[in-house]
């Protein structure tokens, strides 16, 4: 089986997993599950303490070469493990959120060819850890990522918290088996529809008149909050919000489904102090990826989409950041 | 894994071969934290792949391959030489706190990343003060971010922040509370001190020479 369709299908038998579990319960089995297939080596290599700081800080939208990550590598689990390791991300994330995770890795599988199997890329070189005891209540954390991919889930009974994430990908367009595939594709249409759905006053409060190149709050600005700019989102009226909550769903809907809707509900009620901020062009070619920078910002909320010059088409490579200043790691939870 | 089979991973257009690298840009971002009396910020440096060698002169001055701790230091204070601070129009001095340089071989790839931060202390000013932040550290080839963080005093709120598209000149207004507005003679005189030196000076001169010539000075 071709590793791609091999995780699209451990994605749906973990979907079918047994209804009466509650989603924590199911998610520190499924770790369980992974941990068991694991020899004594591999155990210390892949389980960390659920405060080390060091561990928790190590991701990076770079490649493992340049950023060196903790835990274990897809490439060096045998293919019983990678199973039950991608089942148990899988079980930690709704099914859009696998499905974006996945694309993500088949973007860099896709690079790896065009770069003529440069060893720096690969869905083989995303590594997963666990920080803590998996458990259906004490709070534990799940790190899984590679290059343009840095998931941070904390587990905390049936609290899970997806911040701080990042998400990106290279190339953010290509072709499998005849298919047009844009793994972060909403997050572009969403965008530009809510720009366009502004009236001029608005757009003008909305568009920054400065160049962003990049994630201003990427690796390494852990509990930092920068001053909101843009178009508040009390100025907006209630289709623009709506389409503001939609776009925000793209991160906020990665994780699992009963988390995502406690997160939906906690932005929704944040929406009146939400800021949308935009820097760059204000079209896209129909199609294709956005080349603007865009940032939303609320109390428990920093979004950044951020597309990379380097050298290239910038709707070809992009950047996102996913945070809740307030309980980056799940911090709330885990002081409880 | 196994590699994706050709046939199934076109991609649409041609990737750079330094695909996931920094090229042509030397990113520095710079986040400012405002206080009563002080103001702290950290600049982030990531030089890109392509311009790393002619930074690479300027930060191993002896060219031996080694950045070293006083190599390190030395560039920290050049690339503050090459910033400016004021606030309320006053030139601000800033003080070098901290250096963290990245390996040699992160820098050489484009992902490594050398952060300063620095502080400055505040004259007392009124209850509206403008801070300007200035940038100019290798401006050709130079992608310049300035953000503010959120005053962590509940006295201090950000009114307005204005930058030019390049974010290499960047103006932050801000009101603190509990602060008394200055008294009315630096109200009249908001430059320098030493204007009211020259003042003082003019009148003791004008004294003497009407002491020398004799005529009486009358206060009412």
């Amino acid at each position: 089986m071709k590793p791609i369709q091999r995780i699209s299908t451990l994605m749906l038998l973990s979907l079918s997993a047994a209804p009466a579990q509650t989603p924590a319960s199911r998610i520190a089995g499924a770790a369980n599950t992974f941990l068991s297939t694991l020899d004594q080596k591999q155990r210390q290599t892949v389980l960390f303490a659920f405060d080390d700081e060091a561990q928790r800080a190590r991701w990076s939208n770079f490649p493992i070469a340049m950023v060196r990550r903790g835990g274990l590598s897809m490439g060096e689990l045998s293919d019983a493990q990678r199973s039950a390791a991608l089942a148990l991300v899988s079980s930690a994330l709704s099914r859009r959120g696998f499905e974006k995770v996945r694309q993500i890795m088949e973007a860099d599988e896709t690079l790896k060819h065009n770069e003529r199997n440069n060893p720096m890329f690969g869905a083989s070189l995303y590594y997963i850890s666990i920080l803590g005891t998996p458990s259906a209540k004490a709070p534990w954390m799940l790190q899984f990522g590679g290059h343009h991919l840095a998931l941070n889930i904390t587990i905390a009974g049936e609290r899970g918290v997806l911040t701080p994430t990042l998400t990106g990908a290279q190339p953010a367009l290509y072709i499998i088996d005849g298919k047009t595939v844009r793994p972060l594709g909403q997050e572009s249409d969403k965008a530009i529809a809510l720009l366009h759905a502004l009236d001029d006053s608005q757009k003008k409060q909305a568009i920054l008149s400065y160049r962003l190149a990049d994630l201003v709050l990427g690796p390494g600005q852990d509990g930092m909050t920068i001053q909101p700019e843009g178009l508040k989102a009390s100025a907006m009226n209630e289709r623009q919000r709506a389409m503001l909550l939609d776009l925000i769903s793209e991160w906020a809907g990665i994780v699992h489904e009963s988390a995502a809707d406690a997160r939906m509900a906690e932005l929704k009620a944040d929406i009146g102090e939400t800021w949308f901020a935009w820097s760059g062009p204000v079209t896209v070619t129909p199609g294709s990826n956005i080349t603007a920078y865009y940032r939303i910002q609320g109390p428990h909320l920093v979004i950044e989409y951020a597309p990379q010059r380097l050298g290239g088409d910038p709707a070809l490579h992009v950047h996102t950041m996913y945070r809740d200043p307030t309980n980056d790691y799940g911090r709330k939870p885990a002081a409880k | 894994m196994k590699p994706a089979p050709a046939a199934i991973a076109i991609l649409i257009f041609a990737c750079a071969p330094a695909a996931a690298h920094r090229l042509d840009e030397y990113l520095q971002g710079t986040l400012i934290a405002v206080e009563k009396d002080l103001v702290r910020a950290q600049i982030d440096l990531t030089p890109g792949v392509a311009v790393y060698p002619a930074l690479l002169r300027d930060m191993d001055t002896d060219s031996d391959g080694v950045i070293s701790v006083a190599e390190q230091r030395a560039y920290a204070v050049r690339v503050l030489r090459d910033l400016s601070l004021t606030i309320d129009g006053h030139r601000l001095t800033p003080r070098l706190l901290s250096v963290h340089f990245p390996g040699i071989e992160e820098l050489r790839d484009g992902g490594g990343e050398i952060r300063i931060e620095f502080s400055a202390d505040l004259p007392s000013g009124g209850p509206a003060r403008k801070l300007i932040f200035e940038n100019r550290h290798h401006s050709r080839i130079a992608a310049y971010q300035v953000n503010c963080l959120v005053p962590r005093d509940p006295d201090i709120r950000v009114a307005a922040q204005n930058r030019n598209y390049s974010q290499s000149h960047y103006e932050l207004e801000y009101v603190q509370a509990g602060v008394q507005t200055r008294p009315l003679l630096s109200v009249w005189w908001p430059g320098d001190p030493a204007w009211l030196s020259a003042l003082a000076l003019l009148l003791l001169a004008r004294f003497a020479w009407l002491w020398r010539h004799g005529r009486p000075v009358h206060y009412k």
